[in-house]
């Protein structure tokens, strides 16, 4: 006997606001997932859907052998809910003093969450989300209030995932993980581009770098910074 | 000239920096100071010891325009067209005037679409455009931008890019985590943990940065480019 595949499937589902709307149809397989599009196209709303945390204007979302999920929102303070950090922690059921190690907060136990820097902010909650497997895992904007250097240690644990599906709903162009597959949403309307690369031929929102380096002749494999910097060793011979 | 002399407030040490008129982008680590030296050029922070001048005044002293990553941290009102008129509404400018104001702002950000919108119903991004159109609505002398684009997609970047340039502002300081952002500068400071180790033009100070996540992934691409 197979192992269930976790899927989610959005059937013709869509959002409507005064003179505003969104429509999205698709099949969100295991693997990780890119969502962008412009300020305001609806990716939040998107992943507020897919969380069950907004109700849909139509449609239906299918999910299949999902048994636990979790929405990360853009801004951390909103899912803080302890006086201190050491509680917040615990609020997410892993133990402190591990989680504050691997990110640089060892000795803020009991300062309260509210009190620590945007990043610092983002790398507990973070680290928080990404301490336990979801079956569905929704990232909206992970990138905000980090630094490089954290962007590529957010990438590099995002790739160690091995099961569930990841979305990752982001404005981010320069530092991202490995995808499975690429989404816009343009002009209200959610688009499945594809597979990297063949999806780059599709993508509106493809990030400079590999037009640029398709226009060099040697177009990335996927969109991390190490597709990018392998691509341009190509060209560097 | 922005001119800095044994600047200390909180981690942050500067000896000395002098900072020319045009576009300065402050990049490092999270927690290396960028934003506490941004809130000292904004008048948001009083240094602790040292100067801070800015053309030989004091922040406090000049028409500073301010944008945080956070907006909400800083919007006042209701609806976007209040928000973006509220610095020329304390000002008591003219009403004809506000409003002609406010519209030609809000059509170079191109959220023009928005002026009748809540506030508090905008996305992040949306946000930071009407935070930025606040800020340059009465034409400020110093524009301070503190991580701005971390919510901003490429396309709305490229138009803030070009009313940042065209704003009348003599000196934009910014901080940002995008490289491709950084690149377009007059001057780059690189922070580390309170200190600037790094400063000049993005041609000298990039170099410095291979082999680290600073390093504009693009910037490699310079060298092969085709004549």
């Amino acid at each position: 006997m197979g192992v269930p595949m976790v899927r989610i499937t959005l059937n013709r589902v869509y959002a409507v606001r005064d003179h505003w709307s969104l429509s999205a149809s698709g099949t969100f397989n295991e693997g990780v997932h890119l969502v962008s599009g412009d300020v305001g196209s609806g990716k939040s709303t998107l992943a507020l859907m897919m969380a069950e945390l907004l109700p849909l204007s139509g449609g239906d979302i299918e999910r299949e052998e999902i048994t636990t999920s979790m929405l990360s929102l853009q801004f951390p303070e909103l899912h803080v809910t302890a006086l201190s950090v050491a509680e917040e922690c615990a609020s997410w059921g892993v133990t402190p003093d591990e989680i504050l190690d691997a990110v640089g907060l060892t000795g803020k136990k009991e300062a309260s969450p509210l009190s620590l820097s945007r990043g610092e902010l983002k790398r507990l909650h973070l680290a928080c989300v990404l301490a336990k497997d979801y079956d569905l895992l929704l990232l909206d904007e992970p990138f905000s209030s980090l630094d490089c250097e954290e962007k590529v240690k957010l990438c590099a644990r995002i790739g160690q995932k091995s099961q569930g599906i990841c979305v990752i709903f982001t404005h981010e162009q320069n530092i991202l993980p490995r995808v499975n597959r690429i989404w816009e949403i343009v002009d209200g309307t959610l688009v499945d581009c594809g597979i990297p690369p063949d999806a780059f031929q599709h993508w509106r929102h493809v990030p400079p770098v590999i037009e640029r380096l398709t226009a060099l002749g040697s177009p990335p494999d996927n969109i991390s910074r190490d597709d990018f910097l392998e691509a341009i060793c190509r060209i560097q011979g | 000239m922005i001119t800095a002399e044994f600047l200390c407030y909180r981690n942050l040490a500067i000896d000395a920096l002098t900072i020319k008129p045009g576009i300065t982008t402050i990049i490092g680590a999270n927690g290396s100071g960028k934003t506490t030296f941004l809130k000292l050029c904004a008048g948001i922070a009083i240094p602790d010891s040292g100067t801070l001048m800015i053309d030989d005044a004091l922040p406090r002293e000049t028409e500073i325009g301010w944008v945080n990553e956070f907006p909400d941290r800083n919007i006042l009102f209701v609806n976007v067209f209040d928000e973006i008129a509220s610095p020329l509404r304390f000002r008591r400018t003219p009403c004809d005037e506000i409003d002609s104001n406010v519209r030609a702002c809000a059509e170079a950000m191109g959220i023009t679409h928005l002026l009748k919108r809540a506030v508090r119903e905008l996305s992040g991004g949306e946000k930071v455009l009407v935070s930025l159109a606040a800020a340059l609505v009465h034409h400020p002398k110093v524009l301070v931008l503190d991580e701005y684009d971390s919510h901003l997609d490429a396309h709305s970047l490229a138009k803030i890019e070009q009313g940042i340039r065209t704003s009348g502002a003599d000196y934009v300081i910014r901080c940002t985590q995008q490289m491709d952002t950084a690149i377009h500068s007059d001057h780059l400071l690189f922070f580390d943990s309170g200190r600037i180790t790094l400063a000049g033009t993005p041609d000298l100070v990039f170099p410095f940065l291979k082999g680290t996540a600073y390093f504009p992934v693009l910037w490699g691409c310079r060298w092969s480019e085709s004549p």
